[in-house]
């Protein structure tokens, strides 16, 4: 969904603003505000007649809500940072729209796409407002990582909330790095260009 | 045949007429911003026009606005175009013969196939040996082979050209118009080449449509173009430097500001007591050390030496005119040209050539 958008906003004309301030809004509200919201519209809709409230596909949904964002902002500008006319000259050289995205724009903009990723699933990790208002952290089902660090602090069971926080420390900074050296490569090749 | 016949007036003024016979080279040039690289990308449907007609052959490409109320538009995947682009715009993660093979995917060739095809054109643009570099390994000059190449790969029916060879050095430019010249001969389709330099266009092309502001102003031989410009935008865009003013009335042109009269034909398209503007062509000029009948007393204003040749700025006697005059630096021996000194022009009244003062075209006219 974040390549689709993602693609879509780096070509869009009218409206573009719009559309990107609507899917930054999770950027800017509070947690609970978002929450609420999703509590209150997500609490009147069931799939295959289960409620998504207080459930798996409920926090996936929210979390997909939450963190697109994070997926569609890098893949963006990956996409942009392509010039319009190496993606002209894929259509004058006889390639499909699909075509011209699938072996001309993809593989350019991979790198954005493997941020995107790795930075998404980070974010995901450690997602508590809404995760909290719309799953209800039932253990086994909806409890998080992140809420369970909150729960043993509740309960002064220090050293697990310790553990836990370390485990999330640990992938957020390994998830980081390797966007970062992702994009260092991206950089030093671009530097690197002959004359 | 590429018939074009064009026009809009956003986002730019556009009024574009034009024929490529195949087999033909034909130069667009205007100054930058004129609207010559527009036209290109609206043959090869990288942009629509409001109105207008692009057509090969039989085929329509694009038909639009009130001509006849068709509406054609190929999309630019269908146009079998083959396209230069100025910065060549190879993709950056394909090998060269990647770069290639890519316009021949729809083609119905294997991958075997495709690939030996874009290696004969490789081969053919002397860089077989680059075929598994990437374009950020390759130079300017190769860069722009590659791109050709993959303009030609899928044996386009007609080739554009956007200002090919502005981007690279001297010498590579020479090669590439050697290997331009070797693709002509080999092909017989229309070639359409964008360029702002006319020296590169007079040398390369068979015709030349000057663009000015959108507006198609004149299509001629290089020859014509020169002796003959329309009117005076023309006459200003090919630097005719001999540019002047006058009246003319029945086969007798007065100049503004002399008063010397010559005696021109005309073909009967200019009223009697229309304002015009005049040029003559370096070769219908003469100096002379005396007086001959019809010759004009001029004073030298400047001599400036360039090597073997000297530009020589004269001042008609008793008016504001200038000519000026390339001489080489025996002739300015001969004539003993220095700056203050009198000397007698004659002009050769049979390559006078007159124009009305404006252009006569109306961007607009298509479009109403």
């Amino acid at each position: 969904m974040g390549i689709w958008i993602g693609h879509f906003l780096a070509r869009a004309g009218a409206l573009k603003g719009w559309i990107e301030g609507l899917l930054a809004l999770p950027l800017v509200l509070p947690p609970t505000v978002l929450g609420y919201y999703l509590l209150v519209s997500l609490g009147r809709v069931s799939l295959f007649g289960l409620p998504l409230v207080f459930s798996f596909t409920g926090i996936l949904i929210a979390s997909l809500i939450v963190n697109l964002p994070f997926a569609i902002q890098p893949i963006q500008r990956a996409f942009e940072a392509i010039q319009p006319e190496i993606v002209e000259a894929a259509q004058v050289s006889g390639l499909s729209r699909w075509q011209t995205f699938n072996l001309i724009e993809l593989p350019l903009a991979w790198r954005g796409i493997v941020s995107a990723a790795v930075l998404t699933f980070a974010h995901t990790l450690g997602e508590f407002g809404v995760v909290l208002m719309v799953g209800g952290a039932i253990p086994g089902e909806t409890k998080t990582v992140s809420i369970a660090i909150f729960d043993k602090v509740q309960n002064f069971d220090i050293s697990g909330a310790g553990t836990l926080s370390l485990l999330l420390l640990g992938i957020s900074l390994a998830s980081i790095a390797f966007s970062y050296g992702v994009f260092g490569a991206t950089r030093n090749k671009n530097s690197n260009r002959a004359t | 045949m590429l018939k074009i016949n064009i026009a809009q007036d956003h986002p730019m003024p556009l009024q574009v007429s034009l024929e490529c016979m195949p087999g033909e080279l034909h130069a667009l040039v205007g100054p930058s911003g004129s609207g010559k690289t527009s036209v290109l990308r609206t043959i090869a449907g990288l942009r629509n026009p409001n109105i207008g007609r692009i057509e090969y052959n039989d085929q329509i490409w694009f038909a639009g606005g009130n001509i006849k109320g068709v509406e054609v538009i190929l999309p630019p995947s269908q146009r079998p175009c083959g396209f230069l682009f100025q910065q060549y715009a190879l993709f950056p993660h394909l090998t060269a013969i990647e770069n290639v093979s890519i316009p021949l995917q729809n083609s119905g060739y294997t991958a075997a196939k495709r690939k030996s095809i874009a290696f004969n054109w490789l081969k053919r643009m002397g860089i077989a040996d680059l075929a598994s570099r990437i374009p950020s390994q390759l130079s300017g000059g190769q860069q722009q082979r590659v791109a050709l190449a993959r303009a030609m790969s899928r044996e386009p029916k007609i080739l554009l050209l956007d200002e090919p060879f502005s981007a690279v050095d001297t010498p590579t430019r020479q090669s590439l118009y050697k290997t331009l010249a070797d693709l002509r001969k080999d092909l017989n389709i229309p070639i359409l080449l964008v360029t702002h330099d006319l020296r590169e266009a007079s040398l390369l092309a068979d015709r030349i449509t000057v663009i000015d502001q959108g507006i198609s102003l004149q299509t001629a031989s290089p020859k014509t173009l020169f002796q003959k410009p329309r009117n005076s935008r023309v006459a200003q865009l090919v630097g005719i430097n001999n540019m002047f003013e006058g009246v003319f009335t029945a086969g007798n042109l007065t100049w503004n500001g002399c008063e010397q009269a010559f005696n021109v034909i005309d073909k009967g398209k200019i009223p009697p007591g229309t304002p015009v503007a005049w040029v003559i062509p370096p070769d219908g000029l003469s100096l002379h050390s005396e007086q001959t009948p019809a010759s004009i007393e001029a004073n030298v204003e400047q001599v400036s030496a360039l090597g073997q040749i000297a530009l020589i700025q004269l001042r008609i006697k008793g008016g504001e005119n200038k000519i000026s005059w390339e001489a080489s630096a025996a002739e300015v021996r001969r004539l003993s040209l220095e700056a203050g000194k009198s000397t007698y022009i004659k002009l050769d009244e049979d390559k006078i050539h007159i124009m009305p003062l404006r252009p006569i075209n109306d961007p607009r006219r298509l479009l109403d």
